[in-house]
């Protein structure tokens, strides 16, 4: 499902976007199929696939840590790739790519978005990537009709927020406050009018990350926004019960309550 | 064509990789690098505190007993002699400067060998800002001396214990600071790297090496040197004594890298084992994986311990404007006794390499004429030459002379 289509069936439903960020490979390659189905059944909307990186500069410790455990299994972009490959019938979300530029540099760019439309995946974000370094990726992306996802902050100036916003494919990634991923108390007034300023310049959905862990700020925020991002509350969640009885069960259960 | 360009790339090298919420950052601190660089008031003010504080200009010495031992006129540029031992004071004044004109209250730095951070400490508490410096939980155990350092100049160190304990997640934890708090605080980046306009304001502070040497060779010569050589981690001290001279395309340039155990084994030999990619902030070459995943870097010198290194440096080598050799533990121990014994100068383990490889140049370099850039002195190092013997997983590299 592209990602269009599926914002299309949210505004029908009425309903704001539950997107949720894990990163492949951990805790295992392994398990990395059975938590997108899990999170799927859960309810979530769109699924924020990490392929994570030795050096996750705009990461707090529980990615930082979820990171060095997958990468320890030496995973690549084509074990990537290969596992999401077994269970591409049973998808029904959009997916998208998270990661950070030089593993997608080094298995070139143009390979890259190939892979991607081959396995029909929907979107990339790529946290270390402006807008003004993108060129050749957002042709590449453009070319194999991917959505490349920027990020707007908190500290883009206006006009630079035009620029991002003109571009924006699928959704804009609106980072909270300025910092790391992580749990944190987020200042819903200053994040409502900054969207409002986005809305006032683009129709492309807007939807908020970092800093997002509880079921009253998943409501608050979506109420303001288009959708939410939940990533290190869900790797927490995984890193802290993965070895226990009725995981998936476990997680499900996390996530509805996160989203209900 | 002027390098950098505007978006901050020499040749394809450089540019800014950064997460969104610091291009906020990075713009403001390129546009107030430009306004301040033609400041006379704070032209002066450097131009002071190198000169009355640091102990600029620093010594162009003719090394006799080296140049007899190796039939080659060697001088030495003596960076060693400056104020916190080592060239690292001369970028740390002028951005600690920098951000006093800003109206920054706080500087955040990384820190391997822990110079940077001595010197940053240094300039803040002279300037009267409050400073903090991550550094890398391994190089604290490394580089007691300077941790000591930075803590009585009044400096908080914060411990990184992620990744490889080294450099590379020290900055990684300085960025992660900055991201958090962009406004209040300035990023004093140690080395040539790092996104735009990084790499042009750490050459710019640290071209004064090279512009004395220019005259003072000239000086004392007559002539313009046939050799540069400098030790390369991200290439700071290299850049600013090579760049002086990068119209002069008779004097050859050569660039040292840490090999460590070997460059089949680990090594932080970016620019002679690396390939390209984009690592903190830069496109420039990196030791990384075939997986675009960054290695972890070795050396026996901890200010060379990088996985990365300054684009400009790639620059120079994808046009051939330097040569970059690698030169191991091993050997850098063997330049480290050699500079000591022959000339009573006790080089940081970091030039040591650039010592070394002297050697290697003297072969082909006979009567020929030569500047090495002395970057640090050892004092800082004792302890690791101390226990160089077990610091080497074969137990090469004894240090028994």
């Amino acid at each position: 499902m592209k990602i269009e289509t599926k914002f299309n069936q949210l505004k029908k439903e009425g309903r704001k976007a539950f997107i949720a960020y894990f990163p492949f490979g951990f805790p295992k390659i392994s398990y990395s199929n059975d938590i997108f189905l899990a999170l799927q059944d859960a309810g979530v909307d769109i699924i924020e696939l990490g392929f994570p990186f030795s050096d996750p500069l705009a990461d707090g410790p529980i990615i930082q840590k979820a990171s060095v455990t997958a990468l320890e299994q030496n995973i690549s972009i084509n074990s990537f790739f290969a596992n999401i490959r077994k269970i591409k019938k049973e998808i029904k979300i959009p997916v998208v790519v998270m990661s950070y530029y030089n593993p997608i540099f080094k298995y070139k760019v143009g390979s890259f978005f190939q892979r991607l439309r081959e396995n029909e995946i929907r979107g990339t974000i790529l946290v270390d990537l402006p807008f003004e370094e993108s060129g050749n990726y957002i042709n590449a992306a453009e070319k194999s009709g991917i959505d490349p996802i920027f990020f707007i902050t908190p500290v883009t100036a206006a006009k630079r927020m035009k620029k991002i916003a003109k571009g924006a494919k699928g959704f804009i990634y609106y980072i909270s406050t300025t910092g790391i991923t992580g749990p944190r108390s987020l200042q819903h007034k200053d994040i409502a009018s900054h969207i409002k300023r986005i809305k006032e310049i683009s129709n492309t959905p807007v939807c908020v990350g970092f800093g997002i862990h509880n079921n009253q700020q998943v409501k608050k925020i979506s109420s303001i926004s288009d959708g939410v991002i939940v990533g290190s509350e869900i790797v927490k969640f995984i890193s802290q019960n993965y070895k226990k009885k009725n995981f998936l069960k476990r997680l499900k259960n996390h996530v509805r309550k996160l989203r209900s | 064509m002027p390098h950098p360009n505007q978006k901050g790339y020499f040749g394809e090298f450089g540019g800014k990789f950064i997460p969104e919420t610091l291009s906020f950052c990075l713009k403001e601190l390129e546009n107030s690098y430009r306004n301040i660089k033609k400041d006379k008031n704070f032209k002066n003010e450097f131009k002071s505190l190198l000169n009355q504080y640091a102990g600029r200009p620093t010594p162009l010495y003719y090394a006799r007993p080296l140049s007899n031992y190796l039939g080659m006129k060697v001088y030495i540029k003596r960076e060693d002699l400056l104020h916190t031992g080592a060239h690292k004071i001369n970028n740390a004044l002028g951005q600690a400067l920098l951000a006093k004109f800003m109206g920054k209250k706080r500087i955040i730095a990384e820190t391997g060998a822990g110079q940077h951070g001595v010197a940053t400490a240094t300039a803040a508490t002279l300037l009267g800002i409050k400073c903090e410096v991550y550094m890398g939980q391994e190089d604290m155990q490394r580089q007691k001396a300077n941790v000591f350092r930075m803590r009585i100049l009044g400096a908080k160190v914060i411990p990184v214990k992620t990744g490889s304990k080294t450099l590379k997640d020290a900055c990684n934890q300085a960025f992660r600071d900055w991201v958090t708090n962009v406004s209040g605080t300035y990023y004093l980046l140690g080395s040539a790297v790092g996104p735009h306009p990084y790499p042009k304001i750490v050459r710019d502070f640290q071209t004064v090496i090279g512009k004395e040497a220019k005259r003072q060779i000239l000086q004392a010569e007559g002539k313009l040197p046939d050799y540069l050589v400098a030790c390369v981690g991200g290439g700071s001290n290299a850049i600013g004594f090579f760049h002086p001279f990068y119209k002069k395309t008779k004097v050859k340039f050569i660039g040292v890298e840490a090999a460590g155990f070997g460059l089949g084994g680990l090594s932080a030999a970016s620019l002679v084992k690396g390939s390209l990619g984009v690592f903190q902030g830069s496109k420039s070459y990196v030791l990384q994986n075939k997986n675009g995943q960054i290695k972890n870097a070795h050396s026996i010198a901890p200010g060379l311990d990088y996985p990365g290194v300054g684009p400009e440096h790639s620059f120079y080598k994808s046009i051939k404007r330097a040569e970059y050799k690698a030169v191991s533990d091993k050997q850098a121990l063997e330049g480290f006794n050699l500079l000591s014994r022959l000339e009573g100068i006790i080089p940081a383990l970091e030039p040591a390499h650039a010592v070394y490889y002297l050697k290697k140049l003297a072969k082909s370099a006979k009567g020929k004429t030569v500047i090495l850039c002395l970057s640090g002195r050892g004092d800082k190092d004792l302890d690791i030459v101390r226990k160089s013997v077990i610091l080497s997983p074969k137990g090469e590299g004894s240090h028994s002379s």
